[in-house]
């Protein structure tokens, strides 16, 4: 997922001279079977999409050209057009959760946290290539850059799991600690959050032991990477925070208090960072530089974020 | 009033439930707290607005006025074990292993459960009306359970407890054997299955048909007009379903918010006027006792058939 993140900053950059016009921001409304449309220069919500049940979270196409987003317990993938956010396809997928394209764009990953299953899908066709049932709750995943792994946390089972995409087998499955969630491939380490406890472990990819524990804040939950790579932003669901890590010495250098359950985030080229606050049912827009931030009202739940600076969804 | 609810369901959920999952343990539940926290929410609004409209009502113009009025408590602790939460809570965590593995094992043989919007394209985009339509073809589902529980002896010993209530009022609605009400979960899932249900996404218009529900029980001599009683299941509509002459197996008006099932299949009755309620033929401590006490008498006549 990262890689779209710094796709969409790049198309940021290279537009940086519209910078100012805007763009948009869409937000999966999880329990509120919505996504909100954000206009970014006005900060306010324009339109608001219907969708069937429970939208989560999204990726881009490998050719940026399609935007996907998981609808868990409607089993239906939407694919939108990536500007407007226009509804173009809709997918039978069971239980689609968490998704990710592997590096090389040949294979989509499906976590079915409700199903305690893994789907692996031909990227374009989407035929299903292989499915695991993994116990119990697959969350979050990222890759290995080089594509031969994926990596899942087993939100249920105190477990990371790593699945070998070249041989479509599962390689480990080890403890990390309790309730496992966000995922980032990092500086050749795994680094898992831990929901259950205040730390994020940090991963062998080879076979999976710990070996470090960073102390973050309770419900460690998220793990972002900024767009140019120099920090880690952790986000935790007890003590709603966001921690800044140095990506070098993985060392605190801010944290930010951000009341409302802290969930998914996505950095705007304008420096700002843009964060669903689950239980709040807003979006928050801080400015890491003061540290102060904004609201925006969105829908129920709102989970996953998606910002495109040439946004140009319409009322 | 939508957001307002949601912003306390999104408290209890920040302040409260995750905490304390956090302190047990189980943070991998917080996600599903979440859905819990808006039904608990919801559901005590429930109670507040049928409180606040049917005691007033049954005040106005009750069927009945009881000397001693103690039977209708344990009715008042059913209400908040079913509204509140407790009673789906018990029943989720019951039955979500369960429901994870059918739901995986069904999805590995290529069923990969749809939803009505997906049966009938021309729903896509909107949301109330196919909400409506998911009203209508649950109702009918649920005069299908409800008449079955009536049907089967073994199903009827347990829905007794229901029926037992000589003092019903808005409180008597949730008044049900666990077992029953954990059956009524899997029939819900299973339909679930076959078209899907909205979860919690229309919680305001739940809200309101669980309002008629317990309307429909209430003390309080209401009648809705010819039209409205073949439109709307009404106190007195119910009330003939849960009179001494129809209990047991071979009863009326089954229908639980729309009266429609019952006119099309023949058990619709409009003619009895408040009778009085109740069931002869179970134990008295179906009647008066007290919830654990009805649990076990429920139990144990389920068991001897």
């Amino acid at each position: 997922m990262f890689k779209h993140i710094v796709a969409a900053f790049i198309v940021a950059v290279l537009f940086s001279a519209n910078a100012e016009a805007g763009g948009a921001v869409l937000v999966m409304n999880s329990s509120a079977a919505s996504l909100s449309v954000i206009d970014i220069d006005s900060q306010t919500e324009i339109s608001r999409i219907p969708v069937l049940r429970e939208p989560h979270h999204w990726t881009l196409t490998p050719d940026n050209r399609e935007l996907l987003v998981g609808d868990t317990v409607a089993n239906e993938m939407l694919f939108l057009d990536p500007v407007t956010f226009a509804v173009r396809r809709r997918l039978p997928i069971s239980d689609p959760y968490q998704l990710g394209f592997s590096p090389d764009g040949k294979l989509l990953v499906v976590t079915a946290l409700a199903r305690a299953q893994v789907d692996i899908y031909e990227a374009g066709s989407y035929k299903l290539v292989k499915r695991f049932a993994l116990k119990s709750m697959p969350s979050h995943l990222d890759f290995s850059p080089d594509s031969a792994m994926v990596f899942i946390s087993l939100q249920g089972t105190d477990r990371l799991a790593a699945i070998d995409l070249r041989k479509m087998a599962l390689a480990w499955d080890m403890p990390v600690g309790r309730a496992p969630a966000g995922v980032i491939w990092h500086n050749g380490k795994v680094m898992v959050a831990n929901m259950g406890s205040d730390d994020v472990a940090i991963v062998d990819p080879r076979d999976g032991r710990v070996t470090e524990r960073l102390k973050i804040g309770k419900g460690a939950h998220t793990l972002f990477r900024s767009p140019d790579g120099k920090q880690l932003w952790v986000n935790a669901r007890i003590d709603s925070t966001a921690t800044v890590l140095d990506a070098k010495t993985l060392k605190p250098i801010r944290i930010y208090k951000l009341p409302g359950g802290p969930d998914d985030l996505v950095f705007a080229p304008d420096g700002k960072i843009w964060f669903t606050l689950r239980f709040a049912h807003k979006v928050a827009v801080l400015d890491p530089i003061s540290g102060n931030f904004t609201t925006i009202a969105v829908g129920r739940s709102p989970h996953g974020i998606y910002l495109n600076p040439l946004g140009r969804a319409t009322k | 009033m939508i957001s307002a609810l949601d912003l306390v369901a999104g408290w209890v959920q920040e302040n409260l439930l995750l905490p304390a999952l956090y302190a047990v343990g189980l943070m991998q539940w917080e996600d599903i707290a979440f859905g819990w926290a808006l039904f608990a929410v919801y559901g005590a609004v429930q109670v507040a607005l049928t409180f606040a409209v049917c005691l007033p009502l049954e005040r106005w113009r009750p069927v009945e006025r009881w000397p001693d009025a103690a039977a209708v408590w344990v009715d008042v602790l059913y209400t908040f074990i079913a509204r509140v939460g407790l009673l789906p809570l018990v029943t989720f965590v019951l039955f979500y292993r369960l429901q994870t593995a059918l739901n995986g094992a069904l999805t590995d043989q290529g069923w990969v459960p749809p939803t009505l919007e997906r049966l009938i394209p021309v729903l896509f985009g909107h949301p109330i009306l196919t909400f409506v339509l998911y009203v209508v073809i649950l109702d009918f589902a649920e005069y299908w359970r409800h008449r079955l529980s009536h049907i089967f002896t073994w199903w009827y010993s347990l829905h007794a407890l229901h029926h037992a209530q000589r003092q019903m009022t808005f409180w008597s609605d949730d008044r049900n054997h666990l077992i029953d009400d954990m059956i009524g979960f899997a029939f819900a899932t299973a339909i679930a299955l076959l078209i899907g249900i909205p979860p919690l996404q229309f919680p305001l218009l739940v809200l309101v048909l669980r309002f008629l529900e317990s309307l429909s029980h209430a003390n309080v001599r209401l009648r809705f007009g010819w039209l409205g009683e073949r439109l709307l299941v009404s106190p007195r509509f119910h009330r003939a379903h849960h009179g001494v002459t129809a209990a047991g197996l071979a009863s009326v008006n089954y229908g639980a918010v729309l009266p429609w099932w019952d006119m099309i299949f023949g058990t619709a009755d409009f003619s009895r006027e408040f009778v009085t309620t109740g069931d002869p033929t179970a134990e008295e401590a179906l009647a008066t006792g007290g919830f654990f006490v009805q649990q076990w008498v429920g139990l144990r006549r389920m068991l001897r058939g």
